[in-house]
């Protein structure tokens, strides 16, 4: 496995992003400008154009190909360049562009430079760990995503309760990567190389014939349940949750809720859902159990919570349990070979749900103001009357984030709970039929439960009368993120059949399926194209 | 055998030679003052057990982010040296790369530390023009 010239040419929007957040850091310690607002606009549209131009990068030199399924790197280093690394790398870009936005008045004027370019650094990670294809590789692009985290954190605000929330963040980080890095090096143990595919290769040779050392699998898989559970904080590794965002600025809570949540999901579908399907039963078991944990101890949680970081923690947390309802589908279907929606699902979820989350927290982000933000539900009474736009916004994210039809979540749940349902149906094992019956019907009682809790948002901001008005001066900035997440989630709601079909693309490529007549299209040569 | 371990004894002898070696001539020759600083466990000027909020003296993180900056260099530098001429080292590397028909040479492994270098230097400037090495 070598990090050969392909590798760089490959990951050139990643280089470029980088190099960009590194001139933000050093130009402005350079010029050293007065710490203004006019500083600070001039800083963040720099930030959203280098994210948009890394954006168009990636779009323009590897989109046709990866689309076409063209572009083969067998043996080309640690690197995965199929259409599931592209979409997530994108979706990473579009969450990073509206974060940047959200942000444009978030914490102080005389770190603006430092929190932009960390933001980017962030970016960068998910974009890697994305389109990681080998152990080194994945580890280092989920790092270069949680250090720029702690510091992004504290740059939040300054007092006691971020302080405490960024400590508690980074000490259970670091304890869950260790357990990461353990579970990763049973699977090297086992399968003699840091390859994803080699690693894949190893565990089915082995199942099929007798133990040996591969009996540690289920211990590796523990492992890496374990550390990745941390990052999209799925129960029991969610407790931190509640607390850090509660204590974090909304800027940096959404942050919190998106970008782990992509990298740990992109793991999740590519270390466990492609490579380790040949554990067997032992798999999907432990993906349906945390799932059913992760979603009750999230919804019910959230019906008695007052603090609105608090509720939307849990809200996270129960969206976890929710995604991994895919996995278990994923990691039950037979044959492992065939593209049987689970993966697909997941990955319709997670887009759904970044865009919805992102919509709602930056709306509350303009809602507030620097050194009063929006804490309590309560304060967000009459809104409607007061800012009938953010309102209308908010509500759009509750309603898809409960996953009521004209929306984008109501197709999300839609795919997730169809395609258990469909997996119990299919198959002949009872045992298979009655767990996966159980997963869905506990899926639906959940979401049933989610809907009063994002409902009761929804009325506090329309059936309530304000005492007093909030300040909204979030800025221009977090009004038009809100606005577009809010629009994209409408988009999606109304046209979801590209969205189906890119999911299922992702699909098909990350598990290493040739495009069925119909889909693909003549192989053009593309630059990358060997 | 016994030839086998010799030089593992004679490191642990010769370890044991100079800590014990430097405790002895601290204790001989150093001026022995007393007194309530001077006893303390973690001589630094300060109070070793407080609560951990307490704020202290900012030049103590510097110091050490400045020591971070340059001891990262020279970790990822050492090795580098070594690989540069040792027979199993990026000559070998490289071979191996062109058997694979991988596209992989010195110039790439030489292009990729000076990468690495300009981004130290660059923390360096950062930390410069933040007035890092002014000590007030």
């Amino acid at each position: 496995m070598f990090s050969d010239t392909t590798t760089v040419w490959v990951l050139w929007p990643e280089i470029a992003l980088a190099a960009l957040a590194v001139w933000i850091y050093v130009g402005n310690a350079l010029f050293r400008p007065k710490p203004n607002t006019q500083t600070r606009l001039g800083w963040t549209t720099f930030a959203a154009a280098a994210v948009a131009f890394a954006g168009f990068a990636l779009y323009w030199h590897q989109g046709g190909a990866v689309w076409r399924q063209s572009l083969v790197l067998e043996g080309h280093g640690p690197l995965a360049i199929d259409y599931f690394a592209y979409a997530m790398r994108t979706v990473a870009l579009l969450a990073g562009f509206l974060l940047v936005l959200q942000a444009s008045r978030a914490g102080e004027n005389e770190l603006v430079s430092e929190y932009l370019g960390t933001l980017l650094l962030a970016i960068v990670g998910v974009m890697l760990t994305a389109s990681a294809n080998e152990l080194i590789f994945l580890f280092l692009g989920l790092e270069m995503l949680s250090i720029p985290t702690y510091v992004l954190l504290f740059l939040g605000r300054r007092d006691g309760a971020t302080a405490e929330a960024t400590i508690k963040y980074f000490f259970l980080s670091v304890a869950s990567s260790a357990m990461l890095l353990y579970g990763f090096g049973f699977l090297y143990g086992m399968a003699g190389s840091t390859s994803l595919t080699e690693i894949r290769a190893a565990l089915e040779t082995s199942s099929a014939a007798d133990g040996g050392l591969m009996t540690m699998a289920p211990l590796a898989l523990i492992l890496v349940f374990a550390g990745l559970g941390f990052r999209i904080a799925a129960a029991p590794f969610h407790f931190y949750a509640p607390d850090v965002y509660q204590g974090a600025t909304h800027a940096n809570a959404s942050l919190l809720s998106i970008l782990p949540k992509i990298a740990g999901v992109v793991v999740f579908v590519r270390l466990v859902g492609v490579t380790m399907p040949a554990l067997g039963d032992f798999a999907w078991q432990l993906a349906i159990v945390l799932s059913i944990l992760t979603m009750t101890i999230g919804n019910v949680s959230a019906l008695w919570q007052t603090n609105l970081r608090r509720l939307m923690a849990y809200s996270s947390i129960a969206h976890s349990g929710y995604m991994l309802i895919g996995l278990a589908v994923a990691l039950a279907a037979s044959p492992a070979e065939a593209a049987t929606g689970g993966l697909s699902s997941v990955i319709l979820y997670l887009f759904v749900y970044v865009f919805a989350t992102l919509g709602a927290f930056a709306a509350f982000t303009y809602l507030g103001a620097k050194d009063r933000e929006v804490n309590r539900i309560d304060e967000l009474a009459g809104v409607a009357k007061t800012r009938p736009v953010a309102a209308a916004i908010i509500a759009v994210c509750m309603f898809s984030l409960s996953g009521i039809p004209p929306l984008a979540g109501f197709w999300g749940k839609l795919a997730l709970f169809g395609n258990a349902i469909r997996l119990a149906t299919n198959t002949e094992s009872a045992t298979l039929q009655w767990w996966f019956i159980v997963l869905a019907v506990v899926g639906v009682l959940n979401a049933a439960v989610a809907a009063a809790y994002y409902l009761r948002i929804v009325g506090v901001m329309y059936f309530r009368t304000a005492d007093t008005a909030l300040p909204s001066q979030g800025g221009w900035g977090a009004w038009s993120a809100a606005a577009a997440a809010a629009a994209m989630v409408l988009a999606v709601g109304v046209l979801p059949g590209r969205l189906f079909d890119n999911a299922q693309r992702a699909e098909l490529a990350v598990k290493g399926i040739a495009l069925p007549e119909g889909l693909s299209q003549a192989d053009a040569p593309t630059s990358l194209a060997k | 055998m016994a030839t086998a371990f010799l030089p593992v004894f004679l490191f642990v002898l010769a370890g044991l030679a100079t800590s014990l070696g430097m405790l002895s001539m601290g204790w001989a020759f150093g001026p022995a003052r007393k007194g309530r600083v001077k006893e303390m466990p973690y001589e630094s000027g300060m109070d070793p057990i407080h609560d951990a909020r307490r704020r202290f003296d900012v030049r103590f993180h510097l110091v050490a982010i400045a020591f971070v900056l340059f001891d990262v260099e020279l970790l990822f530098l050492y090795p580098w040296a070594v690989a540069n001429r040792h027979p199993e080292g990026i000559d070998a590397a490289v071979a191996k790369a062109g058997a694979l028909n991988v596209d992989y040479s010195r110039m790439l492994v030489f292009g990729e530390v000076m990468v690495f270098l300009a981004i130290l230097a660059l923390g360096f400037v950062y930390v410069w023009r933040k007035g890092v090495f002014q000590w007030r």
